[in-house]
């Protein structure tokens, strides 16, 4: 089972039916559930939904402060992304030119999250803010022309952050994507 | 899909039991499949009501109480246009236009749900409906605030559906094509296509273009997830037989899209979208100017309001 935590992001629930129609059980969970309570579920995986503002997301700081405790694969989706970049030292902030519908991302290292992914690829994103630099310990995995940071993984752990969204019927292997990061998982 | 059906039939039973229900059928596509699901579980005791609000779609009134009829379905129909035209005199903001047609539908709702005497309220919500709602994008159009009052029980047997498997479930539970393939239509109907006040001499105009891109689209054998026009509520000038001309200005916006969340505007044939401009200006006195719209969803939405 994975947890998606619900940033109140327009995609949430895609990402629900995503993982369903994969064969995989996910529950969306809200932000504000105490961590010990998601911890106590032994999910196998937690994605980060996207969401409107680092403002409202709940307890995502406080699972990532005792990430520790929970030590499995964990994928930011959109301000997801932003908000595990923004914890472990990157900066977040409003972008050049604002990313929507159509962009082509281009693949820089296809390690585990992009296994069997074209390098580039044809993708859609809806957001104004980005990760304008990349926090510590991290290493990029994906760019675009309006956005130098599109994807990213943690040099030792397996947390990683994706600015667009794999999730929605118009993004080109998105399916590919969320299984490449469901194999990580221990199901 | 038929155990789905299997399971929500059964669900449908074991809640209501005994009891009655009453769903408001639009005749859009998730409340006849939420209708029929029904149907096929409590047969009579669903009462379907179709409210014709005077802002619905070239000959769907008739077209909507006949086809359910003809399905078996026990279906009331009332007619209250002039209601919802009185209290949307002089109202402007989109979010105000929802309310003000989502009050008076409770209105309308709750008069027959009383005679009827139901228990359960069954809704066709399926889950982009209440994510944009939850989200702040749009207000929801569904019956609020009705269940409440008169303490009715909700059952939204498609909330975890998108839009392209409703339709194979309607398929499946006998619906007619005509129905299930059809395109998604908004809540507050031709009202969200009017930007500016909603009136009968407004709702004519948009409902006349949106017919004509209706057959037009039909005619070109084209598939897109909506087609429809905006009436924008600007004047722009023309030339129309030598004479100078001061009129409306019509939007068109034909979209694709799988789910509804994310969509793209539709590559068409330019000799389709100069059919189109072509026949609103000639067929539709007061229009000058029929434009494109370009926009993918995000960053605009399907609809403009």
């Amino acid at each position: 089972m994975i947890a998606i935590i619900e940033n109140y992001g327009q995609y949430t629930h895609r990402i629900w039916r995503t993982l369903k129609e994969i064969g995989v059980k996910a529950e969306i969970i809200e932000n504000t559930t105490p961590v010990g309570e998601i911890k106590r579920r032994q999910f196998a995986g937690i994605i980060f939904s996207g969401g409107p503002s680092l403002e409202r997301v709940g307890n995502c700081l406080e699972i990532l402060e005792r990430y520790e405790e929970f030590g499995i694969p964990l994928l930011g989706i959109c301000l997801g992304h932003q908000l595990i970049a923004k914890y472990f030292g990157g900066e977040v902030g409003r972008g050049k030119k604002a990313e929507y519908s159509l962009i082509e991302v281009e693949i820089l290292k296809e390690n585990d999250l992009f296994v069997g992914i074209p390098r580039i690829l044809r993708v859609w994103a809806s957001h104004m803010d980005e990760v304008k630099s990349m926090p510590k310990d991290f290493e990029l995995l994906a760019r675009s022309e309006f956005c130098e940071i599109e994807a990213i993984k943690h040099r030792k752990l397996p947390i990683y952050g994706i600015q667009f969204h794999p999730e929605v019927a118009h993004t080109e292997k998105g399916k590919e994507i969320y299984r490449n990061f469901v194999s990580l998982c221990k199901i | 899909m038929k155990s789905f059906i299997e399971e929500k039939v059964r669900e449908i039973r074991e809640i209501v039991g005994e009891g009655r229900a009453i769903i408001a059928l639009s005749g859009g596509v998730d409340s006849s499949t939420a209708a029929m699901l029904a149907y096929k579980a409590i047969g009579e005791r669903l009462h379907a009501v179709f409210v014709n609000t005077g802002l619905l779609r070239k000959g769907e009134p008739e077209f909507v109480v006949k086809t359910f009829r003809d399905l078996g379905l026990n279906l009331i129909a009332v007619n209250a246009e002039e209601r919802f035209f009185k209290a949307l005199r002089g109202v402007r903001d989109p979010e105000e236009k929802r309310k003000v047609i989502g009050r008076v539908f409770v209105e309308v709702f709750e008069e027959e749900a009383k005679k009827i005497g139901a228990e359960f309220l069954i809704q066709g919500t399926i889950a982009p409906d209440w994510i944009e709602s939850r989200g702040g994008i749009k207000s929801h159009h569904n019956v609020g605030g009705l269940p409440e009052r008169l303490n009715l029980r909700i059952i939204e047997p498609l909330r975890d559906l998108y839009k392209d498997e409703v339709r194979q479930l309607a398929k499946e539970l006998g619906i007619p094509e005509k129905i299930y393939a059809r395109m998604p239509f908004p809540g507050p109907g031709l009202a969200a296509r009017i930007i500016g006040e909603v009136n009968p001499e407004r709702v004519r105009i948009v409902r006349e273009a949106n017919a004509i891109v209706e057959e037009e689209i039909e005619r070109a054998k084209l598939r897109p997830w909506q087609a429809f026009a905006v009436l924008l509520g600007i004047k722009t000038v023309g030339v129309q037989g030598d004479i100078r001309a001061y009129k409306e200005t019509v939007a068109v916006r034909i979209v694709e899209s799988t789910d509804g969340m994310t969509a793209n505007a539709m590559n068409v044939p330019f000799e389709v979208l100069q059919r189109i401009a072509f026949r609103i200006v000639s067929e539709i006195p007061e229009v000058c100017r029929v434009l494109y719209d370009i926009t993918n969803k995000p960053p605009a939405t399907i609809e403009f309001e």
